[in-house]
Parts: C-alpha cells; structure tokens; sequence
C-alpha cells in the first residue's frame, strides 16, 4: 500500500502539541510525524521525543584538534628548527598559551559549525515537503499514512484544531 | 502559549501608573507574517537616495581606498607620515579602532544572548554586521600597515625555504591567530541565526533574489532537528566567542604592553583595552540603530526602549573606562619615573594635548553629563550624537596611546612629531567602506532576526499582582 505524506497546520502550539500527543494515542508512531516550525520549540513543549544532535560532540572533537594543531606549533615547531635566542627558553610557557588558547577555541568553533550541518545535512536543495506559511509562523505537522488511513487523521487532526490538513508534495524550495 | 502572541487586552486600562507596556517591542506583538512583510520591505524599497550615497560612498572607496593604497604600493610606505621614533601611525590606530568597534556586536548578541536580556532581540543582527565588517576595516588596516602587502603570506602558518616556521611566541603571531579567530567565529556567528530568516526570505522572493536566497538558506524548513543543532551551536557559540572576543583585543593591547616602553607598559593594558573597546563598540551600535531605523518600518523594531537601554549601558562602561583609565594613569603618575613623566606631560600640554583633553571631554564628561537623564537616551537623535563623539574621543584614545606616546622616548634626539600623510585618505576610504558594506547588506539580509523577535514576543505577557499588571517572562528552553 503506498504512503503519501500529509501536513497538518496550526497556528498555535497548544493544539499543535495537543494533535501530537492525540495522534500517538491513537497509534501513529513518533517515527511517522515531524513538526516544522517558524521558532524553535523544544522536545517537552511539543511533547515529542529529543531530537539527538551531535553539535556538542564535534564540538569537543574540533576544539582536540586545535590544541592538538596547537601544541605542534607552540611546542613542535620550534623543536623542528631550533633557534636559541639571547638565552631564552626554546619554548616559553606563558606565550604558548595564548596560542594554544586561539587554536583551541578555532577549532572548536569551526567544528560546532561544521557539526550544524552535518547533523541538520546541510545544504540540501532536493525538493522537500514544506509550505513558506511556516515562516509565517505556522506549526506544521508532517505524518505519513496509507490513502486508506488518511481519512482517519485528517479528521482526528481537524477535530483537535488543525486549520488544514492537506496532502503535500515534496517542491523545490 | 500562543505562537503569534496575543495582544494585551486589558492591561493598559488596569495599570494605574507607569508606562504603557505596548511602548516595549516584546509587549507589542504583531503577526509573523506582517513582521515577515516589513522586514522584506525594507530590503526591497530602495530610494534614489540611497543609491546616490551608496554610488558616492563607492566613488570615495575606489579613489581614497583602491587608488591610494595602490599608489603607496606602487611608491612605498614613505607616502605614510610613519618615521623615526613613530614607526605606529594611524594605520595602527585604525586597526585598534575597528577592532574594538568589531566588540560591540560580540558583546550585544553574545553576552547579552548568554545571560537571556530580552531588549537586545531586534538589534543583535545589526550588531554583528559590525563585528564582521569592523574587523574587515581592521585586516585592511594592518595590511597597509605593513607596506609591502604582497607577503603579508609570510604570517601564514607554514615554513619557509630553509624550514624556518614562524615565531609562534611572539605578540605579532598571536595578533594573527586572535584576529583570524574572531573574524571567523564571527562570520560564522552570524550566519547561523541568519538561516531561519533566509529561509524566510526565499519563501517571498522571486528572481535572483530567490535563487541567492535559496542557496543561503541551505534548505532550511525548521524541522525539530535543524532548530535543534542550531540552537545548540548558538549555545556554544555565544558563551566560546565572549573568552575570545576578550582575549582578541588584550592581545592587540599586549602588542603596547609587553614593549618596555614609558607609558605603554602597563599591567591593566589588557582590560582598560577591552573595556575602551566595548565604549566605542557600544557607542556605534548605537549610531548604526538611529540609521536603521530610518528603513522603512524599522520604528516597529527599534524603539526609544532600545536606546534607553543601550545608553544605560553606555553610562556604565563609559564609568568602567574612565575607572581603568584613571587607574593606569596614576600608577604611572605616581611611579615617578623621568621619562614617563615626560611623556604624560606631553600628553597633556604638548601640541597635541587638546587631543588628550577632547578623550576625556568625548568619552567621559559627554556621557556622564548626559546619558543619567532619560529622555536624551529615550531620543534617538541625540543618542547617534553622543554615539558619534563617544568614538571620535575612543579614536583620539588610540592616537594618543600609538603615535603620541611614540614621539617620546628615551632618546630625545629622535624626539619628533607624527604627520600622518596618505594615512588619512586610506582611513577616511575605510570608514566610507565599512559604511558601503552595511548599507548593501542591508538591502541583502533581515537587519531584524525576525524569529528571534516572535520568540521574544511569545515569552513575553503581562500578569496581574494586585491592582496592576507586571510583565513576565517564560522560559521556553
């Protein structure tokens, strides 16, 4: 039986939220549903499961980096090629923080943005499911059912404060 | 919690006392879509007007900017006043001005961002535009300072022919790695919350419009992951560029500080450095503000409110700078040395001490006589003029700090005074391309992070505590 993706459109978060915990109770999996949204919203407001992001850890990885990137310049470049000078130490404690310090926090943050879209898969500009009156600051929710179901939710969703429930297409943004 | 907040309909008429709440941006809701409307308007509406600007501001760029630098290029750095004992002249100065102007956007959009102050959310966006193209002006200006431009490579991490790395213990270096850090946290901190109004833009536009839009934006719809990650990284960046954004202009400070120099070391270079960065920084959001708000329908966003309280803001960092000031004045007043001693007399009554004088009248007297009082800060007018000597006295400040404290040495017989010479074109070329590039941007991007504002206005409502209502704010996150 084929699937067809449907959007439910609310203009406040409360049925929205509501809808979602209606839709579940009534057997439809948080697997099938997504909600788009003109603001963020978080997971316990929705009443949805937490979206998993790994933004923090790349973060952390990318902040290794630097130190890592940091510590050969500060500490392993001088060794390469070691100049002494005036009876100075060859590599100075104080003065290799600041670089370490520089790098460090570059890399972590050139890996926070990275991760964003990593994790969000960015960009994509394959035609997807969406209507601009989300940035309107309409809550869409997405679910996907069989024709022979839609019926049922479409119903369910008009009942508990939908202003549409229609099916989309996935369009080019 | 409604997503288009609802308006107040009863609370005027019950507040007995105070101002109207509906005064405040957040208490004054009004549909996303019309905000959407208004924010697209001001990009699109464009007048003759400011075409003929933009077209005059691009002439200067090309002939003050372009041409000159081409001209010192091709001539050499002695068409610059730098000589004998000043080798830092105004290039310098620049730099140490556009970098702290580059402090403002951190600061409004960061650490207001980390400790949840509600009245920076229209104006976060304008803030960053300046850190990104303040610290544009600021690489230009250390690119002209060093003259032979062609191997400004050589600062570039990698060895040279004879396997030689650079010196990654000296304050030229770490100048290299702090500024390239925050210009880019900087480019990057900007654009990811530009994405969810990119987005908005590409659902109401057409043409190239459309098709940049559609780029930039990613693909963005606002699924609960991409708000996720987003809001995420935003957390990550605001609290890791505000250690950076410090570390950024105390570095530029140490470059004076670590010289033993009389008069630039000093201990508390580093803070009084931050703090001077965040006077003038503070000072030109507040002028780029009046000027934004002359778009169209940007009343709406930027109110009396939001200068009321940058001007608080003002008034305290305006105390904090004449604190750090005062206190790296009198220790070295006190200390007694000849030459230092000699050098702050210079300061004061030499041929340049109405410079010194102005400072302090610019960035101390100005706003303290001024800015206690409400009204001038409610006045939008006033406020872009207090802006605007406020940085003229934080650029006097760096002439005085690099190029006058330059003239006295402990060699008096290489005693002279700085001219600057094509310094001046080439600064006025990079104020009127600092100006060039808001204004395009202004025609390209949403000045006002729209979401942002919708978000600020669903948090916010009126409760009622006994005769009156009070405003509160929810916590969403």
């Amino acid at each position: 039986m084929s699937e067809k993706t449907f959007l439910a459109l609310f203009s406040d978060v409360n049925p929205a939220a509501e809808a979602i915990a209606q839709l579940r109770e009534m057997g439809m999996k948080d697997e099938q549903m997504q909600v788009i949204s003109g603001i963020p919203f978080t997971a316990p407001i929705l009443g949805r499961p937490h979206p998993r992001t790994n933004v923090p850890r790349m973060a952390m990885g990318g902040a290794l980096v630097g130190f890592l990137l940091a510590m050969f310049f500060a500490i392993g470049t001088p060794n390469l090629y070691p100049v002494y000078v005036g009876g100075q130490p060859l590599i100075p404690v104080p003065p290799s923080v600041i670089a370490t310090f520089e790098l460090t926090m570059l890399g972590m943050l050139l890996a926070t943005f990275l991760g964003v879209f990593l994790d969000s898969r960015f960009p994509s500009y394959r035609p997807m499911e969406y209507v601009p009156a989300i940035s309107d600051g309409k809550i869409g929710v997405l679910f996907r059912c069989t024709e022979e179901e839609s019926s049922r939710w479409m119903d369910a969703l008009q009942k508990l404060g939908a202003e549409s429930v229609s099916p989309v297409e996935a369009v080019q943004l | 919690m409604a997503v288009a907040a609802k308006p107040l309909p009863h609370a005027h008429t019950h507040a007995t006392e105070g101002p109207d709440p509906r005064e405040s941006l957040m208490f004054d809701p009004r549909p996303r879509s019309l905000m959407n409307a208004w924010a697209m308007e001001a990009m699109h509406e464009t007048s003759w007007k400011f075409w003929a600007v933009a077209a005059f501001l691009a002439l200067i760029v090309l002939v003050f900017l372009v041409g000159a630098w081409a001209w010192m290029i091709m001539e050499g750095l002695g068409l610059a006043g730098v000589n004998r004992p000043a080798f830092w002249g105004v290039f310098l100065v620049n730099t140490v001005f556009w970098i702290g102007i580059s402090h403002a956007g951190t600061f409004i959009s960061a650490i207001l961002r980390v400790l949840k102050v509600e009245f920076r959310r229209p104006f976060t966006r304008a803030a960053e535009l300046m850190t990104a193209f303040g610290l544009i002006q600021a690489g230009f200006s250390i690119l002209m300072h060093m003259g032979r431009v062609w191997l400004s490579y050589w600062l570039l991490p990698y060895p040279n022919q004879r396997q030689l790395w650079p010196n990654f213990h000296s304050p030229l270096t770490w100048d290299f790695l702090a500024i390239t850090t925050y210009l880019l946290s900087s480019l990057m901190y900007l654009y990811l919350p530009l994405i969810p109004d990119l987005a908005m833009a590409r659902d109401r536009s057409s043409g190239w419009r459309k098709r940049l839009y559609r780029i930039l934006a990613l693909g963005f719809r606002g699924t609960e992951g991409e708000w996720e990650h987003l809001r995420k990284a935003m957390t990550i960046f605001a609290f890791a560029i505000i250690p950076v954004m410090f570390s950024v202009h105390t570095i530029v400070s140490w470059d004076f500080a670590m010289a033993t120099r009389p008069g630039w070391s000093s201990t508390i270079f580093g803070p009084y450095f931050v703090i001077g960065a965040l006077h003038s920084g503070m000072a030109a959001v507040v002028v780029v503000l009046f000027f934004v708000r002359r778009m169209k329908h940007m009343k709406y966003f930027v109110r009396p409110e939001h200068f009321d309280a940058l001007g608080k803001l003002m008034l305290v960092i305006s105390m904090a700078w004449a604190y750090f000031f005062f206190n790296d004045y009198i220790v070295q007043w006190y200390g007694g040395d000849k030459w230092t001693r000699m050098l702050l007399e210079y300061h004061e009554n030499g041929p340049l001490g109405w410079m010194w004088m102005l400072m302090l009248i610019c960035n101390v007297a100005v706003p303290w006589l001024l800015l206690w009082n409400r009204r001038v800060r409610r006045t939008p007018w006033l406020m872009a003029i207090i802006g605007i000597l406020i940085n003229v006295g934080m650029w006097l400040e760096r002439y005085v700090i690099v190029p006058i404290s330059l003239t006295i040495n402990r060699m008096p017989f290489t005693w002279r005074q700085y001219v600057p010479g094509i310094e001046i074109p080439l600064g006025i070329g990079t104020l009127a391309l600092f100006i060039l590039l808001y204004m395009l941007a202004s025609r390209l991007i949403p000045l006002v992070p729209i979401w942002e504002v919708q978000e600020g206005q669903m948090v916010h409502s009126l409760e009622r505590v006994g005769k009156t209502y009070v405003p509160v704010v929810k916590e969403l996150e």
